[in-house]
């Protein structure tokens, strides 16, 4: 088949739609009397359900760490205060990122707003790597300090390795979950749900937009 | 440009432009159900940026841009076949029976599904091609330089070929 032959085989099917294409134009009308919906009314159930959960769970940690004050363990409070933190981070970088691409211009030239869009959404990666890194405030929020001084030489092997474990793991999921392991087996794995699929695609997105800006670069050299 | 209370401009533009609606929403969603969704999508997010348009470019230009980020978008958020908060559930866009399958209908349908099967960035290069938007336009749509379009233009033109060839041998 010769470029020509494609061209004309498009033209037909251009004029076979010019001929049996029908707009329902009543229905069309009806989207111009549609009211534009607000950020919150724009979201998914899904993602409000996460966000509220997020609220909800952080709010926990907090009345828990403020009423425990006095009474609570060294341990218990920097554990929960660090995990209050990290979620309070974890929620507002993802509403943040929610806001913006509600906000993406569309009206620009694809290149740019793909790279924009795809960049919002692959860089959920960060919060998947912030929630990493309280693994090891898991293993330490229960500890006290008479468990330090009457504990038996199995509790001291078995919590440090533990919390060793956890804090090599947060530290190498943190350091390691970015754009450029996408197609390792571990990172697949992480990211297999449902709920990551947009992200992962919007990273393949990324990597078409990169070898079209590559190649720009290379044409305008 | 004010478009406050213009929707029968509005209405206008997208009766004279389906084509590419439909052409763009046909590309990026293999299901019917899909692509109905994408079709109304697609119009939603037109009459939403209707008061952003401004003369310095067509409105095939800005409804190419608007139609394919949609698409491209779309696309990545998967398969929605439930309507969740959707008013709108009837057909915007419909194809009258066009009966008959000859050799000419059969290539379309290869064409199609050869296209629809090409990386998403590409798949939007191609048919701005096959529309025979100058290399200029394409890139005030795409924002590609015309050397990197033309250079990309060859490169599918031959997977397509190879395709096509497949298929008769």
């Amino acid at each position: 088949m010769e470029d020509i032959e494609i061209v004309n085989l498009w033209k037909q099917y251009s004029k076979k739609l010019d001929e049996s294409l029908v707009l329902n134009t009543q229905h069309a009308a009806d989207i111009t009397k549609m009211k534009v919906q607000s950020f919150l009314n724009g979201m998914k159930p899904l993602k409000i359900f996460t966000v509220l959960l997020g609220f909800f769970w952080v709010g926990f940690l907090d009345v828990l760490i403020i009423h425990l004050f006095n009474t609570a363990t060294s341990f218990f409070l920097v554990s929960a205060t660090i995990l209050s933190l990290l979620n309070k981070l974890a929620i507002g970088i993802y509403l943040y990122q929610l806001i913006l691409i509600y906000q993406a211009d569309i009206n620009q030239p694809v290149l740019a707003t793909q790279d924009k869009l795809a960049r919002l959404k692959s860089s959920t990666l960060w919060i998947a790597r912030i929630l990493f890194l309280q693994l090891p405030l898991w293993t330490t929020f229960y500890l006290t300090t008479s468990m330090f001084t009457n504990g038996n030489n199995v509790f001291y092997i078995v919590q440090i390795s533990v919390t060793l474990l956890f804090t090599l793991a947060a530290f190498w999921l943190f350091f390691n979950i970015r754009f450029e392991n996408k197609d390792r087996k571990w990172f697949r794995l992480i990211f297999n749900g449902n709920e990551w699929t947009p992200v992962m695609k919007s990273m393949e997105l990324l990597d078409q937009v990169r070898e079209y800006r590559s190649e720009i670069k290379n044409s305008d050299t | 440009m004010n478009t406050s209370g213009q929707p029968d401009l509005f209405l206008d533009v997208i009766q004279a432009n389906k084509g590419i609606i439909y052409k763009v929403a046909n590309a990026y969603c293999f299901h019917a159900e899909d692509r109905k969704d994408l079709v109304q999508e697609i119009i939603i997010q037109l009459w939403k940026s209707f008061h952003n348009y401004t003369d310095a470019y067509k409105y095939s230009t800005w409804m190419y841009r608007i139609a394919l980020n949609t698409a491209i978008s779309f696309y990545r958020k998967e398969s929605r076949r439930q309507h969740v908060s959707n008013p709108l559930h009837a057909e915007i866009l419909h194809l009258e029976d066009t009966s008959g399958i000859d050799e000419t209908t059969q290539n379309i349908k290869f064409l199609q599904q050869f296209i629809g099967e090409l990386k998403e960035l590409d798949k939007a290069v191609m048919l701005l091609y096959m529309e025979e938007k100058s290399l200029k336009e394409i890139a005030a749509i795409t924002g590609i330089s015309a050397t990197n379009t033309a250079t990309k233009i060859a490169r599918i033109k031959k997977i397509l070929k190879q395709k096509f060839d497949n298929i008769k041998n």
